[in-house]
């Protein structure tokens, strides 16, 4: 046998405006950053494949747009999402501080059958800018909030420098990793003609 | 009896299907990127009016190649794409000023949909191409006809070009698009762009997506996602929203592993098969009682309890016989005939695979034993029972021991179930098998008709219809001679081709008398129909497709609730002249040459609806249970 399945990842990225989710990404895939900020309209979609522990994934990355108007996509959009990255600029307070609705947002919306454990991904991005001294959210506050939500992997990141990016995104694929379901046999009903009745298998268990 | 040369060789192993096939993995690395955007602020993703009054017409237009500064959203991610271990893939739905989606090179040439894109005896080969194509690729642009399965969470699962992978963010694109329309409670049907059609269809959590710029009708691309989706369902019976309902990240791919070619199979038989469009099947013409012959053979296998028996040859039928009060509906026979022809498996070696009719119970799986008997033709007979399904491989051992020894197929065809039931007990191969055990039962009559059929005329008489053909519009005789005079109307015919007076007056246009070039005729009652074969000038794969395509809108516009139901249509453009009669007992569709008198081309209508009644014992199944649905 070959190896494994390929697997598709959703991951939805998430986070206020102008943090960087749109640079980020762009770096992830296409190893390029631009100073220009041009605002994500709707939702950008990219994918990459990445090999990880003889695995092939394939992440299919939802950018979002982080104005309210856009929130409209709704739960159709989050659906069956694999994994949710949740990113905030270490140089603002304020989107630090909306991480936590972002989160709750993606958890009413998405509706994980397993909320506690559904694997999110922090990223505290601009870590370059003016060498640090503009920062005002500490390395520390960010973990001990990650710590609080069932410890959420946290990665400081520079989209600019690429610093740390490709991690963060192993990270993802790891996570995905972890919690692939069993795989088991598929079992559909079969038509008992005789009785008439449709004898309920034990269902599909996936 | 000699029972040591008779161990089967290792490549008739038994096959079960669905038969994952693991697809070959392809290290490079890629990046397709979509961009769902808004230009002015207006969301020309949620522009909307209405269409027919029921769902919602989207006007996107998504637009060419663009990478380059005048476009940030793209500019940004535009990577070279052939670099050493990356490609990259850019393209925007509803952006703002743009030029429509692309050129397509030509309407019958170039880039058709589907290569080579011909009849299906002809060159068309199996299974997925273009795996390399992503949605950056000009190739994949400029393909007429994609067919994309998705599911409610944006996760591809079938496209028709390319690797579904690759194009896991055009496939997020439109799932982004159907939830847009979906939050505003309404639902997508179709997005028109310049030349293109997008059209949805929604089941459930399973999202099919047909973009053409075929100018097929919506309604006969809407038919083909039904029948895309019934073919899924065949392969997976709708119990698969329950797993979407337990976990929306379900990934159904690797149930449906190794049936890529299943579903391209079916794409192309829009292009060639009217059962598509016309629900209803085709017999292969046999002689009456060559039919009930088989008929018979058939009966004798169902009485033992099968649900469906059927004797095909490709996708015609030769006989078919259901349980009683079961029919078969003509679309579930068209999907399980093109599961069956297009999977390999079945043709190498004895198999049995679980399968679903959609029509007639979409939510269980039956079983299916096929058996070919040679290159075209098959045997397939459905069960309920899935213990049957364990038993085959010693049946299937007693089967090969039987056809290899001529005096035991003698024994059989005349001692019946007694003697298999003597070989599966006291063969060394085989675990000991209980013969009143009503499976063992059921796979002994199986294997007795098999090889009733193996040692009965039938086989080579469906060998000879093949080459000989069905009707043609050359034979169409002048004058309806009397229904009684001749038994085997269709091969007499032929001889009467040769008749001067014919002669001279089909040398009026090419092709048959009078200009008739080919006709369709659909028997209501029976759900069959029947094609006359193609001649000049209809010959190249191409002038069929057209000339399929032309009855579609025909089809289509003749069943439009909206204004219908029409009796009669004549239609004359530069290609045809095209006539469409509909009454309560057939649908007969007929093409002349564009110069043809309308007063000529109905008369030489009701000749032809004279001649398939004459014939229609030999091209239709008679007495089948009826197909009421
Ligand atoms: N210095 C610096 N600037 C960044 C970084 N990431 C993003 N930016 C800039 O921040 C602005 C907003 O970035 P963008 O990716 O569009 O943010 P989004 O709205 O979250 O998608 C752009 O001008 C980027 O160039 C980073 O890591 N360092
Ligand atoms: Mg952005």
């Amino acid at each position: 046998m070959a190896s494994r399945r390929r697997m598709l990842l959703k991951v939805i990225i998430l986070g206020d405006s102008g943090v960087g989710k749109t640079s980020l990404m762009n770096q992830y895939v296409n190893r390029k950053f631009s100073n220009q900020y041009k605002a994500t309209i709707g939702a950008d979609f990219l994918t990459k494949e990445v090999q990880f522990e003889d695995r092939l994934f394939t992440l299919q990355i939802w950018d979002t747009a982080g104005q309210e108007r856009f929130q409209s996509l709704g739960v159709a959009f989050y659906r069956g999402a694999d994994c949710c990255v949740l990113v905030y600029d270490v140089n603002v307070m304020k989107s630090f501080d909306n991480l936590n609705n972002w989160r709750e947002e993606f958890l009413i919306q998405a509706s994980p059958s397993d909320p506690e454990n559904f694997p999110f991904v922090v990223l505290g991005n601009k870590t370059d800018v003016d060498g640090g001294n503009s920062r005002v959210v500490s390395e520390k506050k960010a973990k001990a909030w990650c710590a609080s939500k069932g410890n959420i992997p946290y990665f400081e990141t520079s989209a600019k420098e690429g610093f740390n990016v490709e991690a963060a995104f192993e990270c993802i694929a790891k996570n995905a990793l972890k919690n692939e379901p069993q795989e088991e046999d598929y079992l559909p009903d079969t038509i008992d003609v005789g009785g008439g009745q449709q004898q309920r298998s034990s269902g599909c268990e996936c | 009896m000699s029972t040591s040369s008779s161990s089967p060789s290792s490549d008739e192993e038994l096959i079960f299907n669905p038969n994952p096939i693991p697809k070959p993995i392809d290290d490079e690395l890629t990046l397709a990127s979509l961009t769902l955007t808004e230009s002015n602020g207006n969301g020309s993703v949620g522009e909307s009016d209405r269409y027919g009054g029921a769902g919602v017409v989207l006007e996107a237009e998504r637009e060419g190649e663009r990478e380059g500064p005048s476009s940030p959203s793209s500019s940004g991610y535009a990577g070279e794409r052939g670099s050493s271990s990356e490609g990259t893939s850019n393209s925007r739905i509803g952006d703002e000023d743009d030029d429509g989606i692309q050129e397509v090179i030509n309407d019958h040439d170039g880039f058709v949909d589907g290569v080579g894109d011909s009849s299906p005896s002809a060159s068309w080969v199996p299974g997925k191409r273009h795996v390399d194509e992503d949605d950056a690729s000009i190739s994949w642009r400029k393909r007429k006809k994609h067919f994309f399965i998705l599911s409610h969470s944006g996760k591809p699962i079938y496209s028709r070009y390319g690797d579904e992978h690759k194009l896991a963010g055009f496939s997020a694109t439109l799932q982004a698009i159907i939830s847009f329309v979906e939050n505003g409670k309404d639902r997508i049907k179709l997005v028109r762009a310049g030349k293109h059609q997008v059209v949805f269809l929604i089941k459930g959590p399973i999202y099919l997506v047909c973009i053409s710029c075929t100018e097929e009708p919506y309604e006969s691309l809407r038919g083909q996602l039904e029948l895309l989706y019934g073919q899924m369902i065949l392969i997976l019976t709708k119990s698969i929203n329950r797993c979407f309902e337990k976990n929306p990240k379900f990934d159904m791919t690797p149930l449906l592993g190794g049936t890529d070619v299943v579903f391209s199979s079916l794409i192309h038989s829009f292009n060639w098969n009217p059962a598509t469009f016309l629900h209803a099947y085709t017999c292969l013409p046999l002689a009456y009682a060559t039919r009930q012959a088989a008929g018979a053979v058939l009966q004798d296998v169902a009485d033992s309890g099968v649900l469906f028996a059927l004797l095909m040859c490709k996708c015609k039928v030769v006989s078919l016989v259901g349980a009683q009060k079961a029919s078969l509906h003509p679309d579930d026979m068209l999907l399980l005939s093109n599961f069956v022809m297009s999977s390999e498996s079945f043709r190498t070696s004895e198999s049995f695979s679980p399968i679903c009719l959609p029509r007639y119970n979409p939510t269980a799986f039956l079983y299916a034993y096929v058996h070919y008997f040679d290159a075209d033709t098959y045997l397939m007979l459905l069960t309920t029972s899935s213990d049957a399904f364990y038993h085959l491989k010693d049946c299937r051992v007693c089967f090969i021991l039987i056809q290899r020894n001529n005096n035991l197929a003698f024994d059989v065809t005349n001692k019946g179930s007694s003697c298999v039931a003597t070989v599966v007990r006291y063969h060394s191969c085989f675990q000991p098998l209980d013969p009143a055990n009503t499976t063992v039962q059921l796979w002994i009559q199986w294997l007795v008709a098999t090889v009733v059929l193996l040692r009965s005329n039938v086989l080579s008489e469906v060998q000879r219809s093949m080459l000989e053909g069905g009707m043609r519009v050359e034979d169409l005789p002048v004058d309806p001679l009397p229904r009684s005079s001749m038994p085997h109307r269709l091969s007499q015919q032929r001889i009467l081709t040769q008749s001067p007076e014919i002669f001279s007056e089909s040398i009026v246009g090419i092709g048959g008398p009078t200009g008739l070039w080919h006709f369709i005729y659909r028997s209501i009652y029976l759900d069959q129909y029947v094609s006359s074969d193609f001649s000049p000038p209809i010959s190249s794969p191409q002038q069929q497709k057209r000339l399929y395509r032309a009855y579609q809108k025909l089809y289509c516009s003749m069943h439009d609730k909206g204004i219908g139901p029409h009796k009669t249509q004549f239609r004359r453009d530069e290609n045809y002249v095209l006539l469409c009669w509909v009454t309560q007992d057939f649908e007969l569709y007929a093409a002349f040459d564009p110069l043809a008198d309308k007063a000529v081309a109905i008369k030489t209508c009701n000749r032809v609806c004279q001649w398939v009644k004459d014939v229609e014992n030999e091209i239709f199944l008679q007495g089948a249970s009826p197909f009421s649905w």
